[in-house]
């Protein structure tokens, strides 16, 4: 059933691997140059946040953000250049395999690089800082990462497919997915919004997720409902963004 | 007697208020080579779509191998080849890494593959430049690359987009080549804007309007159709040209005539009166008569019109 998603995802990860060294410099780059910034030259200013050394109170967030970034991106580029400019979605689209096993071989494909580049940076936070997190606390983190990669995956497959001029994709993360990220309590508590706000943020999935990624990696604190909202998030994400393209692909 | 390779049975297509597909009735034998022309909106694409299973009609039957397109969709793209019109290759994959990947989206064993993929490239002339990737490629390596990825895995009926569009004339006369040499093996549906093309394939040619098929048989029986008039070109010696215009203008038997200096272009009710144009120019210093065939593009431009489509 899936054997035509193993062969676009093995495709795309050709690819990845090919240029893994390039891909890896530019996606480190920008978490890493905010973490020097306002992690390590902000840190004497601010001091404490929420019983943490800034520089570990934002750590998480960044690796958190690199994924769900690399993920989305990945998605939505990958799949509006197959679709729009070298028209492989439609060389896929006439061999024997279905619409949706394309479109799951793209969000494993966003989910993958997501992963791979969250650790990434995830590693280099770890041997530039002297913060050292319990294994524990890494492994409970997974269950935000993972799920939370897949969501931002699905997102960006959505957008690929919905959006058919790349300056529309650009506008979407400027006005909606990075605003989301940012205002996910990833460089303050969510205690520094006005109490009214506050419920309506904790309502959103980002929340959940860089909120419950922070404590647990931080403290150790595992916010089971967190980790679920994200879980379930990600599945109607997945349902939505299969359903989405498959209505495009009939069109 | 055996199924029609592709059939079509009042095939529609409508997008709102146009209709692209309009009842729609073809049947195109096995093994044959069959040429759809038509003018730029004619409904080409939309009916190869459908017939590729990437789109679906709004009513109507089609099938492929006798196949239903609608209810056998995997079956049917697992016994086709599509070659489109844009040229899809993936340009972050080598030559070979193109028709590897396509092989495994057909779920053939490495083995198989493997060996396949070898005669092909060296079937198109691309053996030597299996590494390397098809941005590197010029037009006609390109689309002989997607001519290989479309065959990797054996099809029964071959599709060919308008297959040469954007070739010079020696990597279109190339790929002709390689049409002509898989004629028998498979079924081969091509549409193109060329009319040489279609006249140097083509075993059948239907030629197609606003959605409707309206002339259909192979390049004689089409050019056959298209009256019975029959146009001669006279060339005289010497200055009177425009005498003999004239006089051949004012003959019962000449439909219409055209001079261009001292060549007269006549076009007679039928061959037969050839003999009454002869006895009237008895005397008269002819250089040269000679019969004007007609072309594809003439019965083409006949059934559908001069005027230019967007």
């Amino acid at each position: 059933m899936l054997r035509g998603s193993l062969a676009i995802w093995q495709r795309d990860m050709l690819i990845l691997r090919r240029s893994i060294i390039s891909e890896l410099v530019a996606v480190v780059a920008y978490p890493l140059t905010i973490y020097l910034a306002f992690g390590i030259g902000m840190q004497s200013y601010i001091g404490l946040v929420d019983g943490a050394p800034y520089s570990m109170f934002i750590a998480p967030g960044l690796i958190t953000m690199t994924a769900v970034s690399a993920a989305y991106n990945e998605s939505v580029w990958s799949l509006w250049f197959h679709r729009r400019v070298q028209f492989t979605i439609e060389s896929y689209r006439v061999t024997p395999i279905s619409v949706s096993e394309i479109v799951i071989a793209k969000i494993f494909t966003g989910f993958t690089h997501g992963i791979i580049k969250g650790c990434a940076v995830g590693l280099v936070i770890f041997t530039i800082t002297p913060f050292r997190f319990p294994l524990e606390h890494l492994l409970q983190y997974l269950l935000f990462l993972i799920p939370g990669s897949a969501l931002f995956s699905c997102a960006g497959i959505i957008s690929g497919t919905v959006m058919d001029k790349p300056e529309t994709i650009g506008k979407v993360e400027a006005v909606l997915v990075m605003p989301l990220i940012f205002m996910s309590g990833l460089f303050f508590p969510l205690s520094s919004y006005p109490p009214s706000v506050v419920s309506w943020v904790r309502a959103l999935p980002t929340t959940a997720l860089f909120e419950g990624a922070r404590r647990v990696l931080v403290a150790g604190d595992m916010q089971s409902l967190a980790a679920l909202q994200v879980s379930l998030s990600a599945i109607v994400a997945f349902v939505a963004a299969v359903c989405i393209f498959r209505y495009k692909m009939s069109e | 007697m055996a199924t029609a390779a592709i059939v079509t049975r009042s095939l529609t297509k409508s997008y709102g208020e146009l209709t692209a597909l309009d009842s729609f009735d073809l049947e195109v034998e096995h093994g044959s080579i069959f040429g759809l022309l038509g003018p730029n909106g004619a409904g080409k694409t939309t009916l190869i779509r459908i017939l590729t299973t990437l789109m679906r009609q709004s009513s109507g039957d089609a099938s492929i191998e006798g196949l239903d397109i609608l209810r056998s969709g995997r079956e049917i793209r697992s016994m086709i080849g599509v070659v489109s019109q844009e040229n899809s290759l993936d340009r972050y994959l080598t030559a070979r890494e193109n028709l590897e990947l396509h092989a495994r989206l057909h779920g053939m064993e490495k083995k198989l593959y493997k060996r396949r993929i070898d005669d092909l490239l060296e079937l198109m002339g691309l053996a030597g430049r299996q590494k390397d990737f098809p941005d590197t490629f010029s037009g006609g390596m390109q689309r002989r690359l997607v001519i290989a990825r479309a065959l990797v895995h054996q099809p029964q009926v071959l599709f060919l987009d308008e297959p040469t569009t954007g070739l010079d004339p020696q990597s279109r006369r190339a790929v002709w080549e390689y049409v002509r040499s898989l004629a028998g093996s498979m079924t081969i549906f091509l549409t193109t804007h060329y009319l040489e093309e279609a006249e140097q394939l083509c075993d059948r040619i239907a030629i197609m309007d606003h959605g409707r098929l309206i002339a259909i048989g192979s390049t004689q029986e089409l050019k056959d159709r298209l009256s019975g008039a029959t146009v001669y070109e006279i060339e005289f010696a010497g200055q009177d040209a425009d005498h003999y215009a004239a006089l051949l203008g004012a003959m019962p038997c000449v439909i219409d005539l055209k001079q261009v200096e001292n060549k007269i272009a006549i076009t007679l009710e039928c061959w037969e009166c050839l003999s009454e144009i002869v006895t009237a120019l008895n005397g008269v210093p002819v250089r040269r008569i000679s019969l004007q065939e007609r072309t594809l593009e003439d019965v083409f431009i006949s059934l559908t019109g001069q005027k230019v489509r967007e």
